[in-house]
């Protein structure tokens, strides 16, 4: 009897819990990424393989989560800590991700806002070769503008501030 | 900011661009008057999440960083100011020649650094100071979305994290009483200074006979 309601009581929690934390909001450089379903977690963030590209450009590959050359060994046909698969759904650990990467991220747990700093490997070449990270943003007008689309010409870039 | 553009209209046709770029979480309506009102032509960018400070781990503005045709930095980290102000209290008039200096020579500007030097004056961060940007970056989330209590939340943790930056300090000011150049900014800079500290890194002037700023 006992035991019984222990398992119900468990079985409300689980049920609660998928449904207030299947949502994520993901901030990553410039992007909001919103997304719908992600497997419940008390501490990582588990996201479809789609999600993962939508959130930072990796696309999940059968050697690995790659970017560009870069390709970091992740187990498929069987379930560790950066890959499970749940009724045929595979799920990816971003925030397995970016602890393999050294990558810093702040998370607002109540809200499931996830916010992810700049990946390390992305500035060894600004830190250790002096070389100009490049960056994408919005002008006043929407168009996007990034560092590189001045490859070719001097660049003076000033920040300032309103306030 | 006029001044910039009046630099900009001498120089942009030796294959030279200015991009100015606001660190501003209060967007268009904060930093957008601005630019109009010294009609820049000029790449304009307003900044809502500091993105350019954390990616060349810039702690003030204004601040400059110079790239060359290869997009490999030149010098980095400096009180880029265009002139001096009110009686040389603050600003510069050093800066703007060695800018037209480097524009016309490229690297044979004795004012050009080495990539060593370069690499030394990047500001270091701590693995706390790392998680700054992001956890601000979280705070500019929530202020977008008219919850100023967790934006206050995560800006002081920001603050917390990265005690070494005067953006996230002074951008977070702004929505307190005293405002950004008030008291509580005044504090702190006597404070690092006491400590033997700058307000912005001393600007490094060949020839110049003052290291002033």
């Amino acid at each position: 009897m006992r035991t019984n309601r222990k398992l119900f009581l468990l079985g409300s929690l689980f049920v609660s819990g998928l449904v207030n934390a299947q949502s994520a909001t993901v901030l990553y450089n410039e992007r909001v990424v919103e997304i719908d379903q992600t497997l419940p977690d008390a501490t990582e963030l588990w996201v479809t393989p789609e999600d993962l590209t939508r959130v930072n450009d990796f696309v999940l590959k059968p050697e690995g989560a790659c970017l560009d050359a870069l390709c970091i060994p992740v187990l498929q046909d069987r379930d560790s800590d950066m890959f499970v698969t749940r009724q045929d759904q595979g799920w990816f650990n971003l925030t397995g991700l970016a602890d393999k990467l050294q990558q810093a991220y702040a998370t607002d747990f109540s809200d499931g806002v996830w916010s992810f700093g700049a990946m390390p490997l992305e500035r060894q070449s600004f830190l250790r070769g002096a070389q100009a990270p490049d960056f994408e943003l919005e002008d006043r007008d929407g168009n996007t503008v990034r560092l590189s689309d001045f490859r070719g010409k001097k660049v003076l870039l000033l920040t300032w501030a309103s306030w | 900011m006029p001044v910039w553009q009046v630099i900009y209209d001498e120089l942009k046709d030796q294959n030279f661009e200015i991009i100015s770029v606001a660190q501003d979480t209060g967007g268009e309506e904060a930093a957008g008057p601005i630019f109009d009102a010294a009609k820049v032509s000029y790449t304009a960018l307003i900044d809502v999440n500091h993105h350019i400070s954390a990616l060349y781990n810039l702690v003030n503005v204004p601040s400059g960083v110079w790239i060359d045709e290869e997009g490999r930095v030149k010098r980095i980290n400096e009180g880029t100011y265009a002139k001096s102000y009110m009686n040389g209290a603050f600003g510069t008039d050093e800066y703007v020649p060695i800018v037209r200096d480097w524009v016309a020579n490229g690297d044979d500007s004795e004012h050009v650094w080495d990539a060593d030097k370069v690499k030394s004056s990047i500001v270091q961060r701590t693995p706390e100071a790392e998680m700054a940007a992001p956890t601000f970056r979280l705070g500019t989330y929530y202020f977008s979305n008219d919850n100023d209590a967790k934006a206050e939340q995560y800006w002081t943790m920001a603050q917390e994290l990265d005690p070494t930056s005067w953006n996230y300090l002074r951008q977070d000011l702004v929505y307190e009483e005293g405002g950004s150049a008030g008291p509580a900014w005044q504090q702190r800079v006597q404070d690092v200074e006491n400590a033997g500290g700058d307000y912005y890194a001393p600007l490094e002037i060949k020839g110049a006979d003052s290291t002033d700023n």
